[in-house]
């Protein structure tokens, strides 16, 4: 008896940080539910999940029926951080587990592994993302003069956005903040008329925060019925927007931008 | 009607470069970084491709996003790894951040500027632009998660054998 609940008491703790991972990685409800319940199949147990964006309620039931014992839990998911690495990763080892089953401790180590390993330094992103803002002043048309512009609005707004991260604990607020400080940089690139087309630089800079990932994955959610998890995402998706929004106005109040 | 080609593929390698660009933020594994550039490039062409034909925009956008999502699925049957990990970068770039930047510039005119009451221009534009913000969202999503919806069974078999 204390021993079965030993065995469902670590794979809580394995499938709960595994659930959490996919959550705060970017993963639609419906591959976090696939996972769990791969995962527990490789344990030999039964798992039911109830997935919200803040906490998740797992219960994990062992198969047999005459003598059945469980272990259920409630784990907090930290804020949202995504990651595609881990994602794609935790997709794979669920499939590698299930072929080679397993144990618990094992498939521990290997999430270890996938969670520290740092993939791409912060120079070269802030580096890749500002080329991103610089591409899309020229989709929409600019010169590059406006690619400039917005190649540093860009990289500023990371900047900023990754000191918020470290000061401030509500995410909206370090939109704002980021949001806010790119499209200063662009503001002021048009307050020096720097090329004719600086305006477009003013909506290009500001590109990095569209919340592409919560809305993506909020349709996803509605597709698959994850209807409450999909309302969620969309509405933390349209606040976001909102306060890439109020960043905007902010910097063009400031300058007494007309266009 | 000439179509021009030079164009075309300047705009499609920069879609491509944005779409790697998000790839990187959002921390692709290192060996997808070429994919997600190509899925990019074509999301681009594409796009770009049916702009110049005179289609709508939003069309345009539905048909880009459509290929992206039945390549992803291509791909991720080869590579075995989730569709969202190269799909999501690649139709970022497509993302109608213009139009819901001339909602925000009209709102602001619209608030700050008072315009005599017959005078609907930047109301006119708010609306247009915030519609076309939409639709163009929607096209984006349906495009992109139809063809996971139709072969998305089909996959967890194939990797099942």
């Amino acid at each position: 008896m204390g021993d079965k609940h030993q065995a469902l008491k670590n794979g809580f703790l394995l499938i709960s940080e595994i659930a959490v991972l996919l959550m705060q990685s970017g993963a639609n409800t419906k591959r976090v539910i696939d996972n769990i319940n791969r995962f527990s199949s490789v344990l030999g147990f039964k798992s039911y999940a109830l997935i919200s964006h803040k906490s998740i309620i797992i219960t994990l039931k062992t198969e047999n029926q005459s003598d059945q014992h469980s272990y259920t839990n409630v784990i907090q998911i930290p804020a949202y951080k995504i990651n595609f690495y881990i994602v794609s990763e935790i997709s794979r080892l669920s499939w590698i587990a299930l072929e080679k089953q397993w144990s618990c401790k094992i498939m521990q180590q290997k999430i270890e592994v996938i969670k520290n390993q740092q993939l791409y330094s912060y120079a070269l992103t802030a580096f890749f993302v500002s080329m991103a803002g610089a591409s899309f002043a020229k989709l929409f048309g600019g010169d590059y003069r406006s690619m400039i512009i917005s190649f540093i609005a860009t990289l500023i707004g990371m900047i900023v956005a990754k000191q918020a991260q470290k000061y401030f604990l509500n995410p909206y607020l370090k939109t704002y903040l980021a949001s806010l400080a790119a499209s200063l940089v662009a503001s002021y690139g048009i307050y020096l008329h720097f090329g004719d087309k600086a305006h477009i630089a003013l909506a290009t800079s500001v590109l990095f925060l569209v919340p592409g990932v919560p809305l993506i994955n909020s349709f996803n959610d509605l597709y698959n019925n994850h209807i409450l998890n999909g309302s969620v995402r969309f509405i933390s998706g349209f606040m976001t927007v909102l306060f890439i929004g109020l960043g905007l106005i902010t910097a063009m109040i400031l300058f007494n931008t007309k266009l | 009607m000439t179509l021009e080609l030079f164009p075309l593929l300047v705009n499609a390698f920069w879609s491509g470069l944005a779409a790697l660009g998000f790839g990187i933020l959002f921390k692709i594994p290192k060996r997808l970084m070429l994919t997600v550039f190509v899925l990019g490039f074509l999301a681009g062409f594409i796009k770009f491709y049916t702009l110049q034909l005179n289609w709508d925009i939003a069309i345009a956008t539905f048909l880009a996003a459509l290929s992206v999502g039945f390549l992803a699925v291509a791909f991720a049957k080869r590579v075995a790894k989730p569709t969202v990990v190269f799909m999501i970068p690649a139709i970022i770039p497509m993302i109608p951040g213009y139009f819901a930047y001339q909602v925000i510039l009209n709102i602001q005119k619209f608030i700050f500027l008072h315009q005599s009451s017959t005078d609907f221009t930047y109301l006119n534009q708010i609306f247009y632009n915030g519609f076309m913000t939409l639709i163009i969202l929607f096209a984006i999503s349906i495009g992109v998660s139809l063809p996971m919806l139709i072969l998305g069974k089909d996959m967890t078999k194939k990797l099942k054998e």
